[in-house]
């Protein structure tokens, strides 16, 4: 078990890792939209790169933030019942959405995925536009986004378990994120 | 087949019990949608390469422009939170409006309606807002309940009046331009905000204790020095008003790059205001980055659970359910779509409701020949709802954190009711009267409806339409690729 945990604290921290660069990327994505809007008006200059620079980023953020959110308990659910559990009753219920909930579905998507960035790796795919930017890059974001939520998923699993055994104490207190 | 018949109750019945029993939204429509796809692959429904259309699917998600604009939003409503803009308003309006019984919620109504105009979030509005306007309402003696509620009302209008992210999504959802459905929104925004006046108004009248007017020692200056004061204030405002809303109805920028161009906006005046600072930055971009996240993958979850409903006829089964509830007609239809919402709102946040509800709801409002923009807007007035229902409601949520401890939770609950049912007054306004959503379409987007309407039964209504739209036009900027 405790060799469980250390495998626990690192994937935590490849997940946080992940997300910090996610956060940063939201300012960086701000300031390139608006340069490509004001390059566009006061220059008459628009660039397919730099257009397609702004979701790509916006990919990585959503790609990169998945795993982190997971840890931190942040995706959504509807807390009417959630929020009257006790502890060990929310661990279990955790346990049953991430052993056939969230890792089934990640393992499809890796599934899916990795054989379209091969291929767009392998034939060296780019955008359609001109000057567009070259794919792969962006595919690859797929099965690393979700590769790392499998990962995730394993973590929490374990803190889960470990906890319910009573020998770690986990926080499993949930708060709606903002809007 | 008997099994086909019964894939689309059991995958609807499934997903309501997971839900409730609170496992994460996003994951628990994405595995239903997994294991119903591949009992329907096993049953031979569709065949297996339906699900290999996932990835494309999900990529599509990803590389949507339009979406990229809830990062923006939300980074910007974080900003505007902090950055003092919200007190200049709310302090050169309360001094304008200050010796009016009532006043002070004119004011607070005033500049929810200005900071709706600006970002596209609820939570920086009631939060912005709240912090500001409460103590003072209490301090002059208005009853905590009118205060908390027309605070909550105030802040929540953000998401009705464009740059609304609200609106963005659901143009997203129902597959129009959202320089449209702006446009559309701008008669109901106007409406909603005179209902609000109106009320304190009349309730000024009938019990003006509830809202005494400031005492004269606390509306200086006076004369020229007000006017000067009100009008410092809002100058930042108008600009940033200008930069986000402006350029997106003048077609200059995208929604999208308008967000992006209301972030640097919100940062400069932050910066001026020397409340600009790396700490409250990097919590405005973490949150952000959260929320995306959220959003996205709720988006991602229904996506895999709306192809599978699909192609197990789900369409067809919720059709069925609205004739048999007698829906044959536009109206009967919006009335008992707008109940669902309604009801639906208690439990779900706006983004599922538009993630999960709609994308059935609205082949069945084409079928009936309703515009698409005067649902989705009305569906937008509609989901002011989730924020203001107690006790969940997300407005309420966000007051509680910042009330004083002297204010009981019953009195933001209690206070919450009758500005919902000025909400609701608005649906059933609309539901009746859809100039008011129509009437601010530009031409070609009316004969845009025209076109669908007569053109039903032909394939190349699509083609039509776009034929229509002037190449200017500020929409084709982010017309749905």
């Amino acid at each position: 078990m405790n060799y469980l945990l250390a495998l626990s604290r690192q994937i935590d921290r490849m997940s946080w890792t992940a997300a910090q660069i996610a956060v940063v990327l939201v300012l960086v994505c701000a300031f390139i939209s608006v340069g490509n809007a004001l390059s566009r008006y006061l220059f008459d200059l628009s660039s397919n790169a730099w257009l397609e620079m702004q979701w790509y980023l916006f990919a990585a953020i959503v790609m990169l933030g998945a795993a982190h959110l997971l840890r931190t308990n942040g995706h959504i659910r509807v807390d009417l019942l959630y929020l009257r559990l006790h502890e060990r009753q929310r661990m279990m219920l955790d346990l049953f959405g991430l052993v056939f909930f969230v890792i089934p579905f990640s393992i499809m998507m890796v599934l899916y995925a990795w054989p379209w960035f091969v291929e767009a790796w392998l034939i060296g795919e780019t955008s359609a536009n001109a000057g567009g930017l070259i794919r792969w890059p962006v595919k690859i974001l797929m099965p690393i986004g979700f590769g790392l939520l499998i990962l995730q998923a394993i973590s929490e699993i374990i803190k889960r378990v470990a906890a319910l055994q009573g020998k770690i104490s986990l926080d499993v207190h949930y708060q709606r994120p903002d809007q | 087949m008997l099994a086909l018949e019964f894939m689309a109750p059991a995958m609807f019945a499934a997903l309501v019990v997971f839900l409730i029993i609170g496992l994460p939204v996003a994951f628990s429509l994405a595995a239903l949608g997994l294991v119903c796809g591949m009992i329907a692959i096993e049953l031979g429904i569709f065949p297996a390469q339906f699900m290999a259309n996932l990835p494309y699917r999900v990529f599509g998600i990803l590389s949507n422009e339009l979406l990229l604009s809830i990062p923006f939003f939300t980074l910007m409503g974080a900003i505007l939170e902090r950055s003092g803009l919200a007190e200049d308003l709310l302090n050169g309006f309360a001094k304008l409006f200050g010796g009016l019984p009532g006043g002070l919620a004119y004011a607070v109504i005033v500049v929810g309606a200005i900071l709706g105009a600006i970002t596209g979030t609820v939570a920086a509005s009631v939060i912005a807002i709240g912090v500001i306007a409460l103590p003072v309402m209490l301090r002059y003696g208005y009853q905590p309940r009118l205060a908390t509620g027309v605070v909550a009302a105030s802040g929540t209008i953000t998401q009705v009046i464009p740059p609304s992210l609200v609106l963005i999504v659901l143009a997203d959802q129902l597959g129009k331009s959202v320089g449209d459905m702006y446009l559309g929104a701008i008669g109901p925004s106007i409406a909603q905000i005179l209902i609000f006046l109106l009320f304190i108004f009349i309730l000024s009248l009938i019990k003006p204790k509830l809202m005494p007017p400031l005492p004269k020692e606390a509306r200086t200056p006076f004369g020229w020095d007000l006017i000067k004061t009100v009008v410092l204030a809002i100058l930042p405002s108008m600009a940033l008003i200008f930069v986000v809303l402006g350029t997106i109805f003048m077609g200059l920028a995208t929604p999208t790059e308008a967000g992006a161009m209301g972030v640097v906006g919100a940062m400069v005046l932050a910066a001026l205001h020397r409340r600009l600072h790396w700490q409250m930055m990097w919590q405005g971009m973490q949150s952000t980055m959260n929320i995306t996240v959220m959003v996205i993958f709720i988006l991602i979850g229904a996506t895999v659970f709306t192809l599978v409903f699909q192609g197990v006829d789900g369409g067809k089964w919720i059709e069925d359910l609205f004739l048999a509830l007698g829906a044959d007609d536009a109206v009967t239809f919006l009335i008992i779509v707008n109940i669902i919402i309604f009801v639906l709102a208690f439990f779900l946040d706006f983004f599922e409701i538009a993630f999960i509800v709609i994308p059935l709801l609205a082949p069945i409002a084409k079928d009936l020949g309703i515009d698409l923009i005067w649902f989705g807007v009305l569906i937008c007035v509609n989901m002011q709802t989730s924020f203001m229902h107690p006790p969940f409601g997300f407005a309420l949520f966000y007051l509680r954190g910042i009330a004083p401890p002297s204010i009981k939770s019953s009195d933001i609950y209690l206070g919450a009711i009758p500005w919902l049912g000025l909400q609701l007054l608005l649906v059933l306004i609309l539901i009746f009267y859809p100039e008011i959503v129509t009437g601010f379409l530009d031409k070609p987007a009316i004969q845009d409806i025209q076109a669908i309407e007569i053109k039903l039964d032909e394939s190349e209504s699509g083609a039509q339409s776009k034929q229509t739209t002037p190449a200017d036009d500020p929409a084709d900027y982010f017309k749905r690729k």
